[in-house]
């Protein structure tokens, strides 16, 4: 073969290789983005925008630009920014659902205490 | 000899900037006082032990780019490891919550369940008491042999208690009277009618008047006995409203009478019967 060609073959092969890693889909960067979408979607539904407006935008803020990131290939960032939309996403559900907890606790106390006074009350010879 | 000190000098000064000052880094002081938060609080470690593992591992991911002054690579395991630390806490906090509340439902029920048992001892202590009047009322109306009719409850006090045509109440009338006296003292609120009633012998005036003055005795002794006046009515009925034949002694006996009607308890006067 000749020697020439060779090289040629190599050098086209090396650059359509670079070309389709840097033009393939990210595998890892769409899977984290996937996730933070999901994450997302789980803090709207369960209360989010009313409890944590701030931490639910930083994550959507975050989602959107992975997405542009993935999209002009920029795959380190992507990622990066991915993560942090997911976590951020996650501490916006988990205060919604802190808020929650807290506020039937709180209502529950109360009852609690109502109770206990009429019970007592009750407990008292009637007259 | 100043040169070679002053080299000495620098050659310490030297060493001792390299050792003396480690890089610090904000994201990972950040990074590390939430963790150590989210390791101090008690619900962590029991509610959401996984997640304060998590947060410890991107820390160490952290520290690690710290050593090697990676300071690019510090950023993103030092924001993670912060924010899991604070998701760590706010699960924790909010199972904590949660296990208070239904660990509480149980306190909850059995207070209530008190509380329904107090109202029922209340409603069954009301009830016997109840029954326990009622059956006591009915022992008296029993001792009095009174018996139920429209008008209320009637004791009929036979002739026997009084002479022949004449209205004083012979001695023996005053047993059948002291038990009617102790249920009027007992039941202040009722009122008794004394009815009187003869059997067909004699006149029609004779025997509404003698009627009416039977009556009138049995009223003045009650009393006599401390019952209060405007309790007691007294009407006399005459030969009206027999209860056995005329035509024989026997049945001639049952008529004359005297009747004690005894009204509600709520003070309801006793009607007067309508003439035949």
């Amino acid at each position: 073969m000749d020697r020439a060609f060779s090289k040629f073959a190599l050098a086209l092969l090396a650059t359509t290789a670079a070309a389709a890693a840097a033009f393939a889909a990210n595998p890892i960067a769409d899977e984290k983005i996937a996730v933070a979408k999901a994450s997302i979607d789980r803090a709207e539904q369960s209360g989010a925008p009313q409890a944590a407006p701030v931490e639910l935008a930083a994550a959507r803020d975050k989602l959107a630009r992975a997405v542009k990131a993935n999209a002009d290939h920029d795959r380190k960032p992507a990622v990066l920014l991915a993560d942090q939309a997911n976590i951020d996403a996650q501490v916006a559900e988990a205060m919604a659902l802190q808020a929650r907890s807290r506020k039937a606790a709180t209502e529950f106390d109360a009852s609690m205490q109502t109770l206990r006074q009429e019970s007592t009350r009750a407990a008292q010879p009637a007259q | 000899m100043n040169t070679k000190l002053l080299t000495a000098m620098a050659l310490a000064l030297s060493f001792a900037g390299c050792v003396s000052t480690p890089k610090t880094y904000p994201a990972l002081d950040t990074a590390r006082t939430a963790v150590q938060s989210a390791e101090a609080d008690p619900n962590v470690s029991k509610y959401a032990a996984l997640d304060l593992q998590a947060a410890k591992g991107e820390l160490q991911a952290a520290e690690a780019a710290a050593m090697k002054h990676d300071e690019p690579g510090i950023a993103q395991p030092a924001y993670l490891a912060a924010q899991t630390a604070r998701l760590a806490q706010l699960k924790a906090s909010a199972k904590a919550d949660d296990a208070r509340v239904a660990a509480g439902q149980t306190d909850r029920n059995r207070i209530q369940l008190a509380a329904r048992t107090t109202e029922v001892d209340t409603a069954k202590e009301a009830r016997d008491q109840a029954n326990l009047k009622a059956s006591g009322l009915q022992a008296e109306l029993d001792a009095l042999k009174a018996k139920p009719t429209d008008r209320g409850l009637v004791l009929t006090l036979g002739d026997v208690l009084f002479d022949t045509g004449r209205a004083e109440l012979n001695p023996g009338a005053a047993r059948n009277l002291d038990q009617l006296v102790q249920f009027l003292t007992a039941h202040p609120d009722r009122r008794v009618e004394i009815d009187g009633y003869t059997d067909s012998v004699g006149t029609d005036s004779f025997n509404l008047d003698l009627s009416q003055r039977r009556a009138d005795t049995v009223k003045s002794v009650l009393v006599t006995r401390g019952i209060d006046s405007s309790r007691i009515a007294s009407r006399g009925y005459g030969k009206e409203f027999g209860v056995a034949s005329n035509a024989d002694s026997g049945g001639r006996q049952l008529n004359r009478r005297v009747e004690i009607v005894i009204g509600g308890e709520n003070g309801e006067a006793v009607a007067a019967r309508g003439r035949s």
